[in-house]
């Protein structure tokens, strides 16, 4: 390791655990320190109207999802077409509780964070059952599988009188130290949720990785043959991969419910879980930061594509309805674009990016 | 010398400080009187201009425009000004959501909203925000443990029932046989309980099944099915397309009956979404002797409503399809519906709020009925009556035209399941 705490050139590690560790340097530390200082105080300095606060809380929502979504397609290689299935559980549960006892039940009002917490395990009790056949399953197949739950899933939520039948199923606000959190709050409160799930299960991943466990997800990914030889258990590790995945996706969901104060079919169509691949894919598939770039990125496009198809349908003849085929060509140019040029993703940028900072000013 | 030198100079200092001055009050006096042009009061809509269900949303949205465009350059509220931002939504509620706060940020005083889901879905927010709402659901449930949402014309269920006090009215033998199709979700489903309420109430038809359609591009088997339980009448409350679908199927297998209630056929039947001049584009010659009902006039039975309709498309160069379209009209109602409170609010000389709206709605009956020339019956709301137009008209598709049966009539049994 570096003699010098604070700045390093280059890789140069003398013990596995200087290089497992989160921080290289000092310098790391602090940079990290003041970005989550930003992130945590720039809401009190530039308050944002409640429709910017909604766009910024979506796409925190997608980047648990997505951090879920990463863990099982990208580290551990099981290709998962079935996400937002995974996110309807989590939603589902709290829409459930709400429906049994009332949207203002102290359950939903006071006992939110374990509500979260119970959307989670829905979650990872459910992909746990939904990972099974990828002890069979392999590849297309095995995405196939994970395609049956989103279909099963949203016929269900469809058909079912006890999740009224797709339509939103009402939650009520959430109490806090200082009471009811209203309208003016309440994408803030939920900003500061987030975040805070965000950093805790960011860092839950990134020490996952430092054990056996998460370095088994990539074993299993690269050849689960040599993995078993190596002592590792590859249908126990696709299992709990879909299991974890399933409870990050469950948490998200329910802070969905949370957030828009509600839950329909709606939000967790097949639609929705090849929006979460598409992000999973531009940010970066097998990285932790491509978790946070690709929703960023996709959620975005999204909103700019959007602006400019309602544009569009203003001049557009409405008899062919070009306009609306705006949005799909959009999605499916920007991911093939980035498949052919940046398979890597955004992350990759932002790893070239860093290197050369950490040789700088030297090129080598 | 140097004395009136400086006399000179002090001058023109002061003629170049008066002259600032008179330039700067002239500019002031400019901008108050830019000022004194009138209020504005905002209204925001959201819709699907693309998506699902944009073939509906798109004249929709353009009857709204047009007519506040006409608001606006006829002077229609003096120098006030109503500005109406109107949003795509793709029919997705998470969208729509976001539209609302949108609005709720640029300080509307009235809400237009579409869909039937997303109507449901922020119902507890129009009721948080006290902001009245005109959707362009008519889903009986959108009024339910609501007070600020107001429903422009009767709910499907109101239509549905209806139709089928008409089929018992006008069928001819023993009890009619009567199927209902209808669209896979609350838009779709609504009416049925209603009806079985109504038949439970007395009213003469059989139900025999409810299908909900899904993606199917033909319904052939379906339509064998229901002819082999006697089938006689079909009710539809769902979007063109499917109904389309279904028409030209019956047709191609000779089931559609050629007049009102034929035996051995089937005589089909839909609330306002099902039908309209789409619907005859999109079925052609299977759309003949479908019958309809809608509370709107309709271009193909001209009168002062249509040529008022046709008139606003015209000014502001639309094309035909939308110059015809019923949702067209449709949107063109909701913003009569609209700009009637604020003028009758404006005429009270009180301030121009949610509140102030809100409560001219509520006084919108008995002799304060308003009627819009775009549909068949004036525009009633009370504090317990959240439907506008109670009338509603039949049509039937007479060689390639919808065209009117009789007179608008209001259904009984939506009385007595109340």
């Amino acid at each position: 390791m570096s003699a010098n705490r604070w700045l390093a050139t280059g890789n140069f590690f003398t013990t596995y655990q200087e290089e497992q560790r989160t921080f290289i340097t000092n310098l790391d530390r602090l940079i990290f320190s003041i970005f989550l200082l930003i992130l945590f105080t720039w809401p009190i300095f530039f308050p944002l109207n409640r429709t910017y606060m909604l766009v910024i809380n979506n796409i925190l929502v997608a980047v648990i999802a997505v951090l879920g979504l990463n863990l099982v397609t990208g580290f551990a290689g099981l290709i998962s077409i079935g996400h937002a299935a995974f996110m309807g559980i989590g939603a589902y549960t709290v829409a459930s509780c709400s429906r049994v006892l009332g949207d203002s039940h102290i359950l939903i009002t006071h006992f939110w964070p374990i509500l979260i917490l119970a959307g989670g395990a829905a979650g990872a009790i459910t992909g746990a059952i939904v990972g099974l056949p990828s002890l069979r399953l392999k590849h297309l197949y095995l995405a196939i599988a994970t395609l049956s739950f989103q279909m099963i899933f949203e016929w269900a939520i469809k058909f079912l009188t006890f999740f009224n039948q797709g339509q939103t199923i009402s939650v009520g606000r959430v109490m806090w130290f200082t009471g009811e959190i209203g309208r003016e709050k309440h994408y803030v409160f939920w900003y500061y949720v987030t975040i805070i799930l965000i950093v805790v299960l960011g860092f839950g991943i990134r020490n996952l990785f430092k054990t056996r466990y998460g370095r088994a997800l990539v074993a299993v990914r690269d050849n689960d043959r040599a993995a078993d030889a190596m002592g590792m258990h590859p249908g126990f590790t696709k299992v709990y991969a879909f299991a974890l995945s399933g409870f990050l996706a469950g948490v998200a969901g329910a802070v969905h419910a949370f957030l828009y104060k509600g839950a329909g079919i709606e939000s967790f169509t097949l639609h929705h879980s090849i929006t979460y691949l598409a992000m999973a894919i531009v940010g970066g598939l097998g990285t932790l930061n491509g978790s946070f770039w690709g929703p960023a990125a996709i959620q975005m496009l999204n909103l700019q594509v959007e602006k400019f198809s309602e544009y569009a349908g203003n001049y557009l003849p409405s008899a062919m309805n070009l306009a609306t085929a705006l949005r799909p060509f959009t999605f499916g140019l920007v991911i093939v674009l980035f498949l052919m040029f940046e398979p890597r993703g955004i992350a990759n940028w932002w790893r070239i990016t860093k290197s050369y900072t950490k040789t700088w000013p030297f090129r080598y | 010398m140097k004395g009136n030198e400086l006399k000179v100079k002090g001058l023109k200092g002061i003629s170049q400080i008066a002259i600032t001055l008179v330039v700067g009050m002239a500019l002031i006096g400019m901008a108050s009187l830019a000022n004194a042009g009138g209020k504005v009061y905002k209204i925001g809509l959201s819709l699907a201009i693309t998506g699902p269900t944009s073939d509906a949303g798109n004249p929709y949205a353009k009857g709204v425009e047009d007519y506040f465009r006409f608001v606006n350059d006829t002077k229609l509220l003096g120098d006030d000004k109503i500005e109406c931002t109107i949003k795509d939504d793709q029919y997705q509620t998470d969208v729509t959501k976001r539209n609302f706060e949108d609005f709720l940020d640029q300080g509307i005083v009235f809400y237009l909203n579409y869909s039937t889901g997303s109507t449901l879905a922020l119902k507890k927010d129009f009721d948080e925000v006290e902001i009245p709402v005109l959707p362009a659901s008519f889903h009986a449930g959108n009024v339910e443990d609501s007070k600020y949402i107001f429903l422009p014309i009767a709910s499907y269920s109101e239509q549905t029932i209806l139709l089928a006090e008409y089929i018992v009215k006008n069928n001819k033998g023993a009890k009619p046989k009567v199927a209902m199709f209808i669209h896979p979700s609350a838009f779709g489903r609504g009416p049925v309980s209603d009806l079985e309420k109504a038949v439970a109430a007395g009213l003469g038809i059989e139900i025999i099944e409810v299908v909900e359609h899904g993606k199917d591009l033909d319904n052939t088997a379906m339509l064998q099915r229901l002819m082999s339980k006697g089938v006689q009448y079909v009710l539809c409350q769902t979007i063109q397309s499917p109904v389309a679908t279904m028409l030209k199927d019956a047709a191609r297998l000779g089931l559609t009956a050629k007049i009102f209630g034929e035996a051995g056929k089937i005589t089909f039947l839909g609330a306002h979404y099902t039908g309209g001049n789409d619907l005859i584009d999109l079925a052609g010659a299977g759309a003949e002797n479908f019958f309809w009902t809608t509370s709107y006039t309709i271009t193909s039975e001209p009168g002062a409503g249509t040529d008022a309709q046709l008139s606003l498309a015209k000014k502001y160069g639309r094309d035909d399809k939308a110059a015809n379209s019923h949702n067209y009209a449709n949107g063109v109602m909701v913003a009569q519906v609209a700009t009637e409170v604020i003028r009758r609010a404006k005429e009270k000389g009180v301030e121009i709020t949610k509140k102030a709206l809100y409560d001219e709605l509520n006084a919108m009956n008995g002799d304060k009925a308003y009627q819009p020339p775009t549909t068949v019956g004036p525009v009633t709301y009370s504090a317990t009556d959240r439907a506008g137009v109670d009338s509603l008209q039949i049509y039937s598709v007479q060689q390639g035209k919808f065209k009117k049966i009789g007179e608008p009539i209001t259904s009984e049994f939506i009385k007595k399941i109340k």
